[in-house]
């Protein structure tokens, strides 16, 4: 499936069945991002096929004191 | 995964607590939970005004946009760092949700107003000027609340910044941060403003689903001043352990609040003791000169120099 990874849009061809392999497969904690598809966001179970595109939003901000 | 209040297809999960929400659920889900927080840890009433302390990001405008569906009198307060298209982006997303829904948003602008920018303050050590940058807006944010006569200042704080916190005053021993860390810091002097975290407990997937679904428009590009800090270095520690123990940093902050933090206290004081008030600018601190004035100097300097240096005009003097 094609996955864009933002802030960035790199765009990536992921082979994965669920959300949770989704972000297995591309080395992201699960508490650190959110999966979007379509304005839909997806729980970990979600199944995905070759043809879902998807978007991964990084949830982490810091650098405070 | 279904919803656990409506049993449709659910779209946000909890993991420490096992349980998953839709979308149409979630929001008053989140709502609630930040207004638990706020009444139970007494931070505020509905009497009293509140200056949220608004980066352009997705915590501090989902407690905005939270506080006033709750019925709260929230003004919103932006600083302008100086940090490139950052900063103008940011300003512009706080603007825009300002703009918006007709509220309130004061401003200060570092360079103009106050001769520096954050780059200025670069640390000599680390390099980053994270730590600075936290010194310049507490000192802006209190002196704009007190100037302005709100009662609180509420920062959008959220469990997983308040862990990283934790984690990295126990990996240095820091028993005097330590003491002072909790969702609630009470004045202790006439111009320190009480400071309030109601989102301590809700993790920043949470609030960045918020807004997502709320269609808050939220800058998500990280500040490029914190690549490598150590506040994001704790925060991976912390979610590699959180992916094999959900609820791992949520144990560890709240279990510190309740158990640990009355064993390291040091002294029974809140923001700090033995105040009084900085020569020049007149805002609290323990020393003479304040912090803040001390840091502002180095900054000019800093600001001047390279001024000179690429021929630029340095930044006006500020009136302190």
């Amino acid at each position: 499936m094609r996955v864009t990874i933002l802030p960035a849009r790199e765009v990536k061809e992921v082979d994965a069945r669920t959300v949770a392999d989704l972000l297995k497969a591309l080395g992201l904690h699960r508490d650190a991002h959110l999966v979007v598809r379509g304005e839909d966001i997806l729980t970990t179970d979600v199944r995905l096929t070759a043809a879902d595109e998807v978007e991964v939003w990084p949830v982490i901000s810091g650098g405070a004191a | 995964m279904r919803c656990h209040r409506c049993k449709a297809p659910a779209n946000v999960e909890i993991r420490r607590s096992r349980t998953a929400y839709c979308a149409r659920c979630y929001p008053d889900w989140f709502r609630q939970q930040v207004q638990e927080r706020i009444d139970h840890e007494r931070m505020f009433r509905r009497d009293q005004r509140v200056l949220v302390a608004v980066s352009g990001g997705k915590d501090s405008l989902a407690l905005w946009h939270v506080l006033l569906k709750q019925g709260y009198q929230a003004d919103g307060m932006y600083i302008r760092l100086g940090i490139g298209d950052y900063s103008r982006r940011s300003q512009e997303k706080s603007e825009a949700f300002a703009a918006a829904r007709g509220l309130t948003l004061h401003q200060v602008d570092l360079k103009d107003d106050h001769g520096f920018a954050v780059p200025d303050l670069l640390d000599t050590r680390s390099g980053k000027p994270c730590a600075a940058c936290g010194t310049v807006k507490r000192y802006h944010f209190n002196k704009v609340a007190a100037d302005l006569g709100y009662d609180v200042v509420a920062t959008g704080h959220n469990l997983d910044d308040e862990a990283a916190t934790l984690f990295g005053n126990v990996v240095h021993w820091n028993t005097d941060y330590l003491g002072r860390q909790g969702p609630v810091l009470e004045s202790t002097h006439p111009k320190l403003v009480r400071k309030v975290k109601p989102l301590y407990r809700l993790g920043e997937r949470e609030t960045a689903a918020y807004s997502i679904i709320e269609r808050i428009d939220y800058i998500l590009e990280e500040c490029p001043m914190a690549k490598g800090a150590k506040s994001l270095a704790y925060k991976d520690v912390l979610n590699t352990l959180e992916e094999e123990q959900p609820g791992a940093k949520y144990r560890f902050l709240v279990g510190f609040l309740k158990e640990g933090r009355a064993a390291v206290r040091t002294g029974g004081f809140d923001q700090a003791s033995d105040l009084r008030e900085c020569t020049r600018c007149g805002q609290p601190t323990t020393t003479d000169l304040c912090a803040y004035c001390r840091m502002s100097d180095r900054g000019r300097q800093k600001a001047a120099a390279k001024a000179a240096r690429y021929g630029r005009q340095p930044a006006a003097e500020p009136d302190e």
